[in-house]
């Protein structure tokens, strides 16, 4: 296991009271977060009705010897626990966590909001920075890498880097165990949440609430245009901030196993970037998310792939695409191959076989399309690299005018 | 009784179930041994390719590339979809291209635009569409127009009984089928759906 260094932890992070050294770590302090300044933790922020009632009987005047009791009425594990879970400690070495990433806020990131409602103890914030630092870092790789993608295809490659599902099979790889229930005498290395009812139907008809203008008009269509200016960074609608806090008043919030570990992912890359800065959650991002093997020629799917590119050749000017037979083998046999090339002018724009001849043609006529797409440039380079010391005057990135419309 | 005669022409030796049962030892029966195994073994053993061996002068100082024809990687942009800044389409301004003039195009006619046709044509092509929909079809207003049955359809719309009338008729055809004319069918239209996802 990987040695943690104590003293080198960042102070203004951890609150003198949450250092284990510290002599008067007292049961008054029993919920103290460590990122929350001991100005608001002192003021005790008021939160709903459990919660409170929970925080009274904590600070009542018991002693050490009934600590597992009163963490029976905790909603979530104390800040203190974290010191004495071993999976903390091993899924921070497991990471590679910087030192100056505290256990206590490890713990924090494993809290959801459906286990803990107060916000001082669950990993909200957290994951709310977090999401928005990866769909910035996932965003302006995809732009500078593939500046031609279409819409459609850049919607589905974040959500291959960055969406629930990928999010989940995360935690999952980084052996992040899920708690059966929420509690103060869970071993603070579990994610703690509140599963959802088993039978409850995901699909629940039409999304309404969300931030989109004229959204009780379900039969209205939601162009891809539009998806831009309203949606999140995965074209699918956000829910307004009123709707959802109407919806969560009245009951206890359950969410998925999925959600809550994607929640947890967010919330350790937002917990990196205020602990140990840019430079480490970049490194960060690059290690666990770049690396995972996206192909983007996998994520087209072309109706019409011919009238597609003739339309690209004329607002490119380029020669009118001319399909021309390469070589052929087994005309009059029941297995031909045809191998047909899109020309325009003296230059092939594609290349592509099949068992008859509109079959190849269409598959050139794809990978001509593919080809214009998929370009990338030589030396690629994303704004965030500027935050870097000394880094060289910065070249505007190449821009495409767009994606064919027919 | 055509059979018989057939038969007997062919000689004895093969076809031992003819002969009586004492000759039955004398019939050399066709087995596989070493012989021919090694014979068929020897054919089957070609020689490598000449690009597989060494070249006498240049022992282990070249890397054989030899890739199984394959199609090109998507990744590979082709060189007039290069921006104008990029570098590579200076760097590969020397690679020689090869003479796409000499291949045959895909189909017999020529599928170029003529734009040839007036407001006046269009008109006519209206007319003779409503008038007599069963005799003048996209294929013969077409022909007589000399435009493709796509541009047909762009200028003019079947009226709504000659829609009703087809519908009918491609029940008639489609309630014929079995249920394997159906499943290929249906098969082949889902393949069709891969060729631009693939």
């Amino acid at each position: 296991m990987k040695r943690l260094q104590l003293q080198q932890w960042s102070g203004s992070a951890l609150s003198p009271r949450a250092r284990p050294a510290c002599g008067r770590l007292l049961y008054a302090g029993l919920r103290r977060q460590t990122t929350v300044s001991s100005t608001t933790t002192d003021a005790a922020p008021a939160a709903d009705a459990g919660v409170a009632t929970s925080r009274q009987l904590a600070q009542a005047p018991v002693l050490a010897a009934s600590s597992q009791m009163s963490r029976r009425l905790l909603p979530s594990p104390p800040v203190e626990a974290a010191r004495e879970s071993a999976k903390l400690a091993a899924l921070h070495a497991r990471l590679y966590l910087p030192s100056r990433f505290p256990l206590e806020t490890l713990a924090r990131t494993l809290v959801h909001a459906s286990a803990d409602p107060n916000a001082d103890f669950n990993n909200q914030s957290l994951a709310t920075l977090g999401d928005d630092l990866l769909a910035y870092y996932a965003t302006e790789h995809l732009l500078c890498t593939y500046p031609r993608l279409p819409l459609t295809v850049v919607f589905a490659a974040m959500y291959a880097y960055v969406g629930k599902k990928t999010l989940a099979a995360m935690a999952r790889e980084w052996g992040v165990e899920l708690a059966a229930a929420p509690g103060g005498e869970v071993d603070p290395g579990l994610l703690q949440f509140h599963r959802i009812t088993p039978g409850t139907s995901l699909n629940t008809g039409p999304i309404t609430g969300t931030t989109r203008p004229n959204d009780d008009r379900t039969s209205w269509r939601r162009g891809m245009t539009s998806r831009v200016v309203y949606d999140d960074h995965f074209g699918e609608p956000t829910m307004a901030p009123g709707a959802t806090q109407q919806s969560t008043s009245n009951i206890t919030p359950t969410v998925t196993a999925e959600e809550a570990s994607a929640t947890f992912v967010r919330a350790i890359m937002g917990a990196i970037y205020l602990h140990a800065g840019r430079p480490a959650a970049k490194r960060f991002f690059s290690q666990h998310f770049l690396s995972r093997h996206l192909n983007i020629s996998e994520l087209f799917n072309f109706s019409q792939p011919a009238r597609d590119l003739s339309r690209l050749c004329a607002r490119e000017g380029f020669e009118s695409p001319v399909a021309k037979i390469i070589s052929e083998t087994g005309r009059k046999s029941r297995h031909p191959v045809f191998v047909v090339g899109i020309f325009s002018g003296k230059d092939k724009l594609g290349e592509g076989a099949g068992s008859s001849l509109l079959e190849a043609r269409s598959r050139a006529a794809v990978a001509a399309l593919k080809g214009w797409y998929l370009y990338s440039p030589l030396d690629v380079r994303v704004p965030s690299s500027m935050e870097e010391d000394g880094a060289a005057p910065w070249k505007p990135v190449y821009i495409d005018p767009g994606e064919v419309v027919v | 009784m055509a059979h018989f005669i057939a038969v007997s022409k062919r000689p004895s030796s093969i076809l031992p179930f003819l002969l009586p049962s004492w000759s039955e030892s004398t019939v050399s029966i066709q087995q596989r041994n070493q012989s021919s195994y090694r014979r068929t073994t020897q054919r089957l053993r070609l020689k490598p390719d000449s690009s597989f061996g060494l070249s006498t002068d240049q022992i282990y100082d070249h890397i054989i590339h030899n890739p199984p024809s394959s199609a090109p990687s998507v990744y590979h942009t082709p060189t007039k979809f290069l921006p104008p800044g990029d570098v590579r389409s200076t760097l590969r301004a020397g690679t020689s291209v090869p003479n796409s003039e000499a291949l045959p195009t895909l189909f017999k006619s020529d599928t170029t635009k003529k734009y040839h046709l007036k407001q006046s044509d269009i008109e006519e092509i209206r007319r003779l569409r409503l008038s007599d929909p069963m005799s003048w079809s996209r294929w013969k207003l077409a022909k007589r127009f000399e435009c493709s049955p796509l541009f047909i359809a762009m200028v003019c719309e079947a009226s709504p009984e000659k829609k009703e009338i087809q519908k009918k008729v491609l029940e008639a055809v489609q309630s014929r089928w079995g249920i394997k004319r159906r499943i290929a069918r249906e098969d082949r239209q889902l393949r069709k759906e891969t060729w631009g996802r693939e």
